[in-house]
């Protein structure tokens, strides 16, 4: 209560308010992050008082999150890493007309998670990241592993292929600087590549690139997608709300439980989230095609991983993310000791800013929700004036993160990489997933073995990472199972 | 004879109306080598808002990451702008040690024109609370016992953390794994988990945990006692005889500067490290203060290099030049 006593001071109010509104816009382009906004934003945060100052970049922090699925919904851009899990279906959504639907989902499901991730702060922060501590690299190559086994469920017709894209992939990942041994791998003398791929360079180049250039075949295409019509396509139906149950509460839990761990993220948050979604869908066939709950689950996990991220940096000062490190670095900037003292020693900031939480997801909802129809009227755009827009804000957006021209080569070898994946009928969520979990895995399962001096029964041995390895296991067969299941069925009528 | 004109323009600059000086006309890019959020970042836009606080320069700054490659990325923008006038850069002791072992890296600091020495940051050697080990001596003793099987966490294995490491071992004949995490938070979080026995950790990220009961400092990786920590023994008076690897902060420009301009500079960040929200930020951060100017900075940098080469070496990490 004396949170909301804070959070409610009309400043605060303002500050929490200008924070979800730049998170949004923020969101909404691809390229500029919270991060970097953050920083840049440092100095303005000076004039104010300590608890506005973390009001409104906390806010910045998860309503990027709320943005971040607009483009990849109309424009198969991800406007963060975070959002490319709502591409799959939520571009299809679009494709198939329902672009309002996919939006409104999307903001409803950030409001849901982000509301459950501030309960969570609220309630088990500290008991929480005492768990996460027991959390080490062989459970984090079990998580891997878990997500990997993943590509199975958004493998499309042949799974040879998608296994050839998730090699791909890994190898992808495997390029630039090991961390281990110092030495360079696959950087082909350039010194652009010793920090390796950055992973929305490929997923904005295979997803959006790639689908303009299929587009682009059509020559009599004046519309690039369908212009929503009706109130049923502008906001998700009562029947979309349903559909979601279970995704609402997959994704607020998923999304918590990984945002906690710092050696995680929203990314692999949300690709597991979809996952799951996929795996104990009544309709697994229908996903990749535009169903509301797999926009609903990756978008959720990805707001609900904001508040589980906050945990080991308010209650231990260990950050989990670049966001989380540049909020911790503001906190010293201010005077404070982040650490394990933060919350005893300052708890009208804490509460102040858990309860403007609750208020900024409310807010961001207000303001998502009307915003729904009117960006989907960006559709009415013609294909001749949508294409080179798309096209410029990959680059740019590309171009903005890092300030290299290389990078922006590298856009257009993924684009056309994409375009003929699509070509051959070859699935790009896999590769996506391979490059997204290469990196983390192969470090994992490096600090393993040499906490267990070589001995690979470090990742069987504890329970945690046990469990994890055998659902992995379990996902990997599942398509096995179904062809013995098939094959029964078809004996029997014989 | 360099140092002495260094300082002579130096001291020209602080009356005002020096004709002959450089002075900046538009705002001027300091490059970092990391995102936002990143040490040389954080350290960055904390000098911004004190030379803006202190009015130390006709115009702004602006902050510009060029992330990527360990630093490389940072060096090799800095050398294409040669003779720019109104760009610097925060370097570490990375950008250093890096072309050391990736041929990528082509740019080196002494590519680069040397400004000022800004800051040494300490580091100080941490266990758990928990742990049976008191002391170095009995840490090390632990790890003879059971080679290999005592862990330690850390950042690549070029970093500090690791050089440390090596120096105990050469000294001791100890062995401990060295275990490497991207992030500074999942090394504090092995550490805490129980997962690893030890790391080297900045004075000021320990004191808090210290300060909580979560961890205990066995020794100081610096020359003297900090003033944070007047118990800590430093790794001399803990018995073991090693010469602490500084992790060093400061300014470099493009190749082709002016002379004077380089004075400029020298001028400014000696004000800088003079007036009393620097001297707070040093020591709010437990850094120590080191300002060298360009002069005495590329003696360091051959002092610094030679050394690392040295420590990489016997660490068995293959160097390219």
């Amino acid at each position: 209560m004396q949170g909301f006593a804070v959070a409610l001071q009309p400043m605060n109010l303002l500050w929490c308010f200008v924070g979800v509104v730049l998170g949004t816009v923020v969101g909404v382009m691809p390229g500029l992050g919270p991060p970097a906004t953050i920083a840049m934003l440092l100095p303005l945060t000076f004039l104010m008082n300590p608890a506005s100052a973390i009001i409104m970049l906390a806010g910045i922090y998860y309503g990027a999150k709320y943005g971040g699925s607009t483009t990849s919904i109309l424009l198969n851009v991800p406007g963060e890493s975070a959002s490319v899990a709502t591409c799959f279906d939520g571009y299809q959504m679009a494709r198939n007309g329902r672009a309002g639907a996919a939006l409104g989902i999307a903001a409803i499901a950030s409001f849901i998670a982000g509301t459950v991730g501030v309960i969570g702060i609220m309630l088990v922060a500290p008991p929480l990241a005492r768990m996460a501590l027991a959390f080490s690299s062989p459970e984090y190559f079990a998580l891997m592993a878990l997500g990997l086994a993943m590509v199975v469920l958004l493998a499309g017709r042949s799974m040879v292929k998608a296994l050839l894209a998730t090699l791909v992939g890994l190898w992808l990942a495997g390029i630039g600087t090991d961390l281990f041994s110092q030495t360079s791998r696959f950087t082909f003398g350039r010194m652009e590549l010793l920090s390796g791929i950055d992973f929305v360079v490929v997923a904005i180049g295979v997803f959006a690139i790639g689908e303009v250039l299929a587009n682009m075949e059509g020559r009599e295409a004046a519309k690039a997608l369908p212009v929503p019509k009706g109130w049923r396509n502008l906001l998700p139906t009562l029947q979309d709300l349903k559909d979601s149950r279970f995704a609402f509460l997959n994704g607020s839990v998923v999304g918590f439980l990984i945002g906690v761990l710092p050696g995680a993220g929203s990314t692999i948050a949300s690709f597991i989230s979809y996952g799951l979604e996929k795996a104990v869908s009544r309709r697994p066939e229908q996903f990749g095609k535009g169903v509301v709950e797999g926009v609903a689950a990756p978008e959720g996990a990805n707001n609900a991983e904001t508040g589980g991220a906050l945990i080991p940096m308010l209650t231990l000062g260990i950050p989990g993310s670049s966001t989380t490190a540049v909020l911790l670095a503001a906190l010293v900037l201010w005077g404070f000791k982040p650490g394990p003292l933060f919350i005893p020693e300052n708890p009208a900031l804490f509460w102040g800013l858990v309860a403007s939480m609750y208020i900024g997801n409310l807010m961001l909802l207000v303001l998502n929700m009307p915003l729904v129809p009117l960006f989907a009227q960006v559709l009415r755009t013609p294909a001749y004036i949508l294409y080179p827009v798309i096209l410029g804000i990959a680059m740019v957006g590309v171009y903005s993160t890092s300030g290299s021209l290389f990078d922006v080569w590298l856009l257009a070898g993924f684009g056309l990489l994409g375009y003929l994946m699509r070509k051959l009928d070859y699935p790009s969520a896999p590769l996506i997933l391979g490059l997204v979990l290469g990196g983390a895995m192969e470090r994992a399962l490096r600090q393993s073995l040499m906490m267990s001096d070589g001995h690979v029964s470090i990742l069987v041995s504890r329970p945690v990472s046990a469990v994890m390895l055998s659902l992995a296991l379990l996902i990997l067969l599942m398509p096995v199972f179904g062809k013995i299941n098939r094959w029964r069925l078809q004996a029997l009528e014989k | 004879m360099k140092k002495a004109f260094a300082l002579a323009v130096g001291m020209a600059l602080a009356v005002p109306a020096f004709s002959q000086s450089f002075t900046p006309s538009r705002p001027v890019e300091v490059v970092v080598h990391t995102g936002p959020g990143g040490g040389s970042d954080v350290l960055a836009r904390a000098m911004v808002l004190i030379m803006e606080k202190e009015k130390l320069l006709p115009v702004r700054m602006q902050v510009a990451n060029k992330p990527g490659g360990g630093g490389a990325a940072a060096a090799a923008y800095l050398a294409e702008k040669k003779g720019e006038a109104h760009t610097i850069g925060i370097f570490t002791g990375v950008w250093l040690t890096n072309p050391l072992t990736s041929a990528e890296a082509k740019v080196s600091l002494k590519d680069l024109t040397p400004i000022v020495r800004l800051l040494l940051e300490p580091a100080v050697i941490a266990v758990k609370a928990d742990a049976p080990y008191k002391t170095l001596g009995e840490f090390v003793n632990a790890a003879k016992q059971k080679p290999g099987e005592l862990k330690q966490s850390g950042g690549s294995i070029t970093s500090r953390d690791n050089v440390v490491r090596q120096q105990l071992q050469k000294v001791s004949g100890a062995r401990w794994q060295f275990i490497s995490f991207p992030g500074g938070g999942e090394r504090i979080a092995a550490l805490l988990g129980g997962h690893v026995q030890m790391m080297v950790i900045e004075p000021n990220e320990a004191g808090e945990h210290i300060r909580a009961g979560n961890m205990r400092l066995l020794a100081q990786v610096s020359d003297a006692r900090l003033p944070a920590f007047p118990n800590v023994p430093t790794l001399k008076e803990a018995g073991f005889n090693v010469t602490p690897v500084p992790q060093v902060r400061g300014v470099v420009a493009p190749p082709g500067i002016p002379r004077e301009n380089v004075a400029y500079w020298e001028g400014v960040f000696k004000k800088l490290t003079q007036t009393e929200s620097w001297k707070k930020y040093v020591a709010d951060n437990q850094f120590e203060e080191a300002y060298q100017n360009a002069a005495d900075l590329s003696r360091f940098y051959e002092e610094f290099s030679n050394q690392m080469r040295g420590v990489l070496q016997e660490a068995g990490i293959k160097l390219v030049r």
